[in-house]
């Protein structure tokens, strides 16, 4: 890809303002998250609770990638790959993360976002604050509530896809709307 | 006893915890690297400092304008820790300070409050 003005104008007309693929680390929840905030929560149409609303969700999914894509140049890598864009279309903002994860991870991953799809606020509040004094699960790296946090935080319910690669591993897509 | 300092970084938070004038606050943003490591010497300096407390008056001030879900497991961890020394009487009061333009900072003060029984615990207008 010389011209990449093609590929920028495609992102531009699906309402995209960022988009990135590829490895993950902190440094880029820091960098990146700043130049967002700076982007929806300041200027003249600024608007600074929309703003730290799509950096915190940001910052689960960039978390997410983190800690549980199968994707790694080798097994003891710092370095996650992923996806993670963040657009607004109809005056909602939208921001999606995807990452590869082991097809054997699939059914109890659906399991636990099904049954927030089927929340509503009240219910999500109580299983956030039920979850969060509870003690870590097992395979659990963050504190196990990312996804009640992103489900409260989204004003519909958490819209999510699993993609078969192979046998062995699948691709995980969620997408928060505020 | 001595006093813990741990300065501001993008990520983390500023721990300011002073064991003389008994004013302790955590203020900025946080979501760190890794939240386990960065809170544990906060957690092990307080496990001290309340052992040493009798009925001074301690002030925990927290300010802050963002933090993550592993953060906020951490903060129901202090809080549970706060509560546990006020009802062994340790005369503690925490102020959760909030910018009135920022609700959802507001909206995690209550839910913490509605938590506590014997902490005091007070949501403060910045």
């Amino acid at each position: 890809m010389i011209n990449l003005y093609d590929y920028k104008q495609k992102l531009q007309n699906d309402g995209i303002i960022f988009s990135f693929s590829g490895p993950m680390s902190h440094e880029i929840i820091e960098g990146i998250g700043s130049a967002i905030r700076v982007k929806i929560g300041e200027g003249e149409n600024g608007d600074r609770k929309a703003a730290l609303k799509v950096f915190a969700i940001f910052v689960e999914q960039v978390e997410n990638v983190i800690n549980y894509s199968v994707e790694k140049d080798y097994e003891e890598s710092q370095l996650s790959f992923g996806i993670v864009v963040i657009g607004k279309r109809d005056e909602h903002f939208f921001i999606s993360g995807g990452n590869k994860i082991q097809t054997e991870k699939v059914a109890k991953l659906e399991a636990n976002l099904s049954k927030l799809v089927l929340m509503n606020k009240d219910e999500l509040k109580i299983y956030y604050k039920e979850k969060r004094k509870a003690a870590k699960e097992d395979d659990s790296k963050g504190a196990g509530i990312g996804f009640i946090e992103m489900a409260r935080k989204s004003t519909k319910p958490i819209e999510y896809s699993f993609e078969k690669i192979d046998e062995e591993y699948s691709f995980f897509t969620i997408k928060i709307s505020i | 006893m001595e006093n813990l300092h741990i300065p501001a970084t993008k990520s983390s938070p500023e721990i300011n915890f002073d064991a003389q004038t008994n004013i302790l606050a955590i203020t900025g943003e946080s979501y760190p690297e890794n939240t386990t490591q960065f809170y544990e010497s906060v957690f092990k300096w307080l496990d001290n400092y309340i052992e040493t407390l009798q009925d001074q008056e301690v002030i925990f001030n927290i300010e802050l304008i963002y933090f993550n879900s592993s953060s906020s497991k951490v903060l129901m961890d202090l809080f549970d820790i706060l509560e546990e020394a006020s009802e062994e009487d340790k005369n503690i009061i925490v102020n959760w300070i909030y910018d009135e333009e920022n609700d959802a900072s507001l909206e995690y003060g209550e839910e913490f409050a509605e938590d506590m029984e014997s902490l005091s615990f007070n949501l403060v207008e910045k």
